[in-house]
This record gives C-alpha cells, structure tokens and sequence, in this order.
C-alpha cells in the first residue's frame, strides 16, 4: 500500500470518527434548541389561554386536543408551571406513543384557579435523529470523493519528484560514472531529501572507487616485489656449484614466496566480492557447463591423488551469477574436496536445478561445521592449503543469496549449496 | 629473437634481461611509458613483453601503438593486477598471451618462446635437440626420426624442457607450468616425477639418450653435457 492510500485511509478513518461524535453532539444541541423553543411556544400558548378565560370564552371551547383546563374554583392555592416530558399517542400513526412536551400550570383568573395542561410537539425527536444521521452522512461522503480526488492529484504532481527520486535511487549504480540527475522541486522536504541521497551517492562511491584502487594498488605493490625475488632465487639456481644444503634453503624460500603471492592474491579476491566489484556483472550463466569443464580440469588431478571423481550433472542449469565468481565457486569446492580427502577416496558432484551437492570421503573435521567457512580454517592434513577456499565460497554464497552448509557423518564431507533458500 | 622489456621496477626487469641474456635472446628494455613509445618508434622487435601498470601511462595505449607500428611484433602482457578485465582487453586488442606477477622465469622463456614459434615461418616451428625433434604444429615427437607415442602433459613437460635446456627447473616451477594455479592441490611434487619418470622411459625406449639431469630435493635440468 504506498503512502497516499495509506493516508487517505487514515485521514477517512479520522473523519469517520468525527463524524460519529459530531453527529451525536449535533443531535443533542438541536434537541435541546428544539425544547426550548418548544417551552417559549407552550408558555405563550399558556398566556393566550388565560387570556381568553379572562376575556370569558367558556372552557368547553378552549379545551382542544393539546389543551387540557380544569375549574378548581375559588379556593387559593398556589399558582405555578413546570415543564415535563411525557409520552402520548401518536396523531396520526395508530397505537404508537411518542415523546411530547407538556406544561402543567395553576393560573389565577378573576379569583378562580384553573389548572391547564397543554401538550405538543413541534420537531419530533426522531425526525432530528434523521436529519442529522443524513446531514452527516451526505457530508461524509463529500469528504470521501474531495480525499480521493486530492489523493490522486498529490501523487500525480506533489509527489512527483519524491517518485523520480525513487526511480533514480533504484537504477543507481556504483560502478558507473554518471551523475544520479535528481529532479528540482521547490518542497523543501524532498530537496532535503535529494541532498541526502546525492551525499550518500557520492560517498558510496568514493568509497567503492577508493577500495578498488586499492586492491590494485595493493596487488600491484605486492607482486612486484614478490616476482623480484622469486627471479632472484631463480637466477642464483642458474649460477653453478650451489650445495645440496644452499639449494634446499633456495627451495624452501621459494614455496614461501609461492604461498605469499597466492595469499595477496585469495585476500584480494575476498575484498573485491566484498566491495560487490562483480554484482554488476550478473548474467545466467549454465552451471551445468561450469561444472562439467571443472570436473574434467580436475580429473587428472583426483586420479593423481588415487580418487575417484563421479558426477550427476543435470544438463542445462542457469543460475543468475557473475560468470567468473560461478566458476571459482564450482573450482573452489571442488578442489577442497580433492584436498582434504583421504588416500583411496572418493568425491561425488551432483548439480540439479536448485543444489549442487559436492560430496567427498575424508578425516573428520577438527572444527564444528559453521567454523569451516571462517577464514585461516585449516585441517590438520594439507600444508599446501591457505584455509580460505572455503571462506571464498561462502562470501560468494552471501553475496549472490545462495545458501551453503557442511555435514560430515560416517567419514562422509557433504557441503550444500543451494541456489533458491 | 630480439625483445624489448617495459616494465618500470627495474629489479624486476634487470632479473628478466639476466635470465633470458643467457639464451638467444637480445634483450632491451624500457623503464616508462616514454621510453617504450621512443623505442617502439625507432626500432623493430620480434616481442615487446609489456607490463600494463605504467607509472606514466597506461600499457594498453602502448599495446594500441604498436598494433598499428608493427602488427607482426608478438605481445606478451605481464601484470599484476590479476583483473579479468585487463586480461580480456589486452588480447582483445592483439597481445598473444597473458602472464600475472609472480611468475617463473622458465616460464616466460616458455611463453616468449612459444609466441615467436607462433609468429615466424616453417623453420622455426621445430625443434631440435640431438637426438630429439618436436614439431610444435603437429605436436610429432621423433626420437632418431622414430615418432614417439606422448600423453599431452609428457608433450608440455618435454617442451619446457627444450626451450629451457640447460637452466635449471624446480618442480615448482614444472608443477605450475602443467597444472597452472591448481598445484597447490599436490601435496608434494611426486606427480612431476612420475611424468618425468614415464617420459625419460618412453625416450630411452626409442634409444634416446637420457638428458633429463636430476638436481637433488630441487628439481630438473635438460642437458646434453
């Protein structure tokens, strides 16, 4: 429900409940208007009737319906009026009492007491129930139609640059130049509003740009001086006459310098899917193919290692990923089942729809399941490996909104990936 | 073959001209953008290896210049950055092959060597060593004049070889050359020796003599001395 609906919704609600209260308040102050109009016209009434007793017009002919006058003869007594509310029979419909307004009052007239009564009705108290319910009603609803027309016109032109501004927001994206081009507007709000959000663009940006940077720099940086010394060492081994023990130290210093430069290379990689340096890049890429062309990279490898690698891959299965991240996340878990697995083992790939399931035979592992995917987590077998591959796939994993877990039982590794969560 | 080197970290680049000085190699090179452009201007080579992080410069407007200077000079790209796109780009603009810091010496000699097979004519495509010829278009293998039955890693195990005989190969730097970033999956360099192993028997079968040098704990060296 967007915002307009919402608060034409509450804004009828609110008018709803006005209405009801002002309703009933409109009801009661006609009622009380109406009687005491009524009482003005009763006591007038009761003047006029004892004037006319004054002027000697016999009771017979003054009694009428409303009018009831009694001779209490000449014997004093107190003379007074008072008004009350009485029920009488409807004039017209048979049967039905209704509500009336009498006054009772003891007049003195040459001497003689008459006791008069004399009840009427001059605006029924249902028919100002009526007329009010109908009032409110008919103004209700005039509301209603003004609010939608408003409602409608506000989204049309008040909101307008609130709406573009959304739109810009939406199709922002970080690796592109451009400016974000939000819309001029004269509601104060809304340019608060633009100011923010072009702050926040720029920002964002800055900051993307500046950890890209330096990710490359760092990689540049590190590298460089890593290829220096690897070709030192390797221009020493050129020179002759090294001793067995010098060409051991040459070695060694060597698989470090390897392990370094691979080291730069996986934190780096870690830090770009971070930066969501591929999330532009998404496409539906066949991970049927990836995984098939991955199986056959690793072939010689397993069968070097004595494994045997078998598969069930469902052809045609397009994920929404960035190509390059789909084939590091297949490579990466993968090679982590060749790798800690156990001499005579096995490694099972299976791809469908919404899974691929890499199961392998191995040691149990020396950590729970969920620290795994921590970074610099290393079994206690494999020296060559950094700890991080599984780390890879997890951010892969949160970054495209996979879901990844690890289960071992009976000597079986089964790590899940599942596209849909 | 002559080549030029433009790389701006002169240690590195001095390491390259020391390595591949000792081969056929006649090696110049350059430190910065200009330079490079001066001696691209001036002078023919048969390969440019060129590094793209200049510091005044980018390497790909270089790689652009000298497509249209001398579109028969190999490229050979060496960089740092690891960037997919980089890599994409320079071959999409003509460069012949890609290679990310760190490398192994041995292995640009490979690279180099196999981009200027590929560039030059006929005679250039086989290789000889004593006894052994390759012809790297058909990848024939002959042992005096015996065609030799490989697998295709004993072919690419053989080759760097020959174009890095006499230089001595860690299994290191064979591993990475045959298995590329997945090495780090051995445990230990036992695969290279069984390679080895069954291409020192198939050439000893054919009568072939055995010139593959055992360096101990190290590595390999192809010699005939």
């Amino acid at each position: 429900m967007n915002l307009i609906t919402k608060t034409t919704i509450l804004y009828l609600l609110v008018a709803m409940l006005v209405f009801g209260i002002g309703g009933v308040v409109t009801f009661y102050l006609v009622q009380k208007e109406v009687q005491k109009e009524t009482d003005f016209a009763l006591r007038d009434n009761l003047n006029q009737i004892t004037e006319e007793v004054a002027e000697g017009i016999p009771l017979s002919f003054i009694k009428r319906g409303k009018v009831d006058i009694t001779d209490l003869g000449p014997i004093p007594r107190d003379t007074f009026f008072n008004f009350s509310d009485t029920l009488a029979p409807h004039p017209y419909l048979e049967g039905q009492m209704e509500p009336y307004r009498k006054i009772t009052a003891v007049r003195e007239v040459n001497g003689r007491y008459y006791q008069v009564s004399i009840t009427d009705v001059f605006i029924e108290t249902d028919d100002i129930y009526d007329v009010v319910v109908d009032i409110m009603l008919r103004l209700f609803f005039i509301l209603t139609v003004a609010m939608l027309f408003f409602s409608f016109l506000i989204t049309g032109w008040l909101f307008r640059p609130f709406q573009k501004t959304l739109e810009r927001i939406r199709s922002f994206n970080l690796k592109e130049e451009k400016v974000l081009g939000l819309p001029e507007t004269s509601t104060k709000e809304f340019r608060q509003l633009n100011a923010f959000v072009a702050q926040m663009a720029y920002k964002a940006r800055r900051d993307y740009l500046s950890v890209k940077e330096f990710s490359e720099n760092a990689s540049h940086e590190m590298q460089t001086p890593l290829a220096i010394a690897r070709g030192k060492l390797e221009l020493l081994l050129e020179t002759s006459a090294l001793t067995d023990e010098q060409l051991a130290l040459v070695q060694s210093a060597q698989q470090n310098i390897d392990k370094l430069s691979k080291l730069g290379n996986v934190l780096l990689l870690l830090t770009r899917i971070e930066n969501k340096e591929f999330a532009n890049n998404q496409k539906p890429v066949d991970f049927s193919w990836i995984t098939r062309a991955c199986l056959e990279n690793f072939e010689e490898l397993a069968s070097l290692k004595g494994l045997a690698l078998s598969s069930q891959v469902e052809p045609n299965v397009q994920i929404m990923v960035d190509p390059t991240l789909g084939d590091i996340l297949v490579a990466n878990l993968v090679k982590n089942a060749i790798r800690h697995n156990v001499a005579g083992g096995w490694v099972e790939v299976k791809l469908d729809a919404d899974k691929l399931l890499v199961r392998n035979s191995g040691p149990a592992p020396r950590v729970p399941s969920e620290q795994l995917f921590e970074r610099f987590q290393k079994s206690r077998h494999s020296d060559g490996s950094l700890g991080l591959g599984l780390a890879i796939v997890k951010k892969i994993a949160e970054v495209n909104n996979f879901q990844v877990s690890h289960r071992f039982s009976d000597g079986t590794h089964e790590v899940s990936l599942l596209f849909h969560p | 073959m002559k080549l030029l080197i433009v790389e701006d970290e002169k240690a590195l680049s001095d390491n390259i001209r020391a390595y591949l000085s000792r081969g056929d190699v006649i090696c110049e090179t350059a430190l910065n953008f200009e330079e490079a452009q001066d001696k691209l201007l001036s002078f023919d080579y048969d390969i440019v290896l060129l590094d793209i992080m200049l510091p005044d410069g980018n390497g790909l407007n270089l790689l652009r210049l000298l497509k249209r200077l001398q579109p028969e000079t190999g490229v050979l790209i060496i960089s740092a950055k690891n960037a997919l796109d980089d890599k994409v780009q320079g071959l999409e603009l003509g460069a012949d092959d890609y290679l990310t810091k760190p490398f192994h010496l041995p292995e640009l000699n490979a690279r180099l060597n196999a981009i200027f097979r590929r560039r030059k004519f006929q005679g250039y495509k086989i290789l000889e060593f004593q006894e052994i010829t390759v012809n790297t278009d058909t990848h024939d293998v002959h042992v005096d004049g015996k065609l030799l039955v490989l697998t295709v890693k004993e072919y690419e195990l053989l080759l760097f070889f020959i174009t890095n005989k006499n230089r001595v190969l860690t299994k290191q730097a064979i591993a990475e050359h045959l298995w590329g970033d997945n090495v780090d999956l051995l445990d230990s360099f036992d695969f290279v020796y069984q390679h080895i192993k069954n291409l020192r028997k198939k050439i000893s079968a054919e009568e072939g003599a055995d010139y593959i040098k055992t360096i101990y704990g190290l590595g390999y060296k192809f010699s005939a001395d």
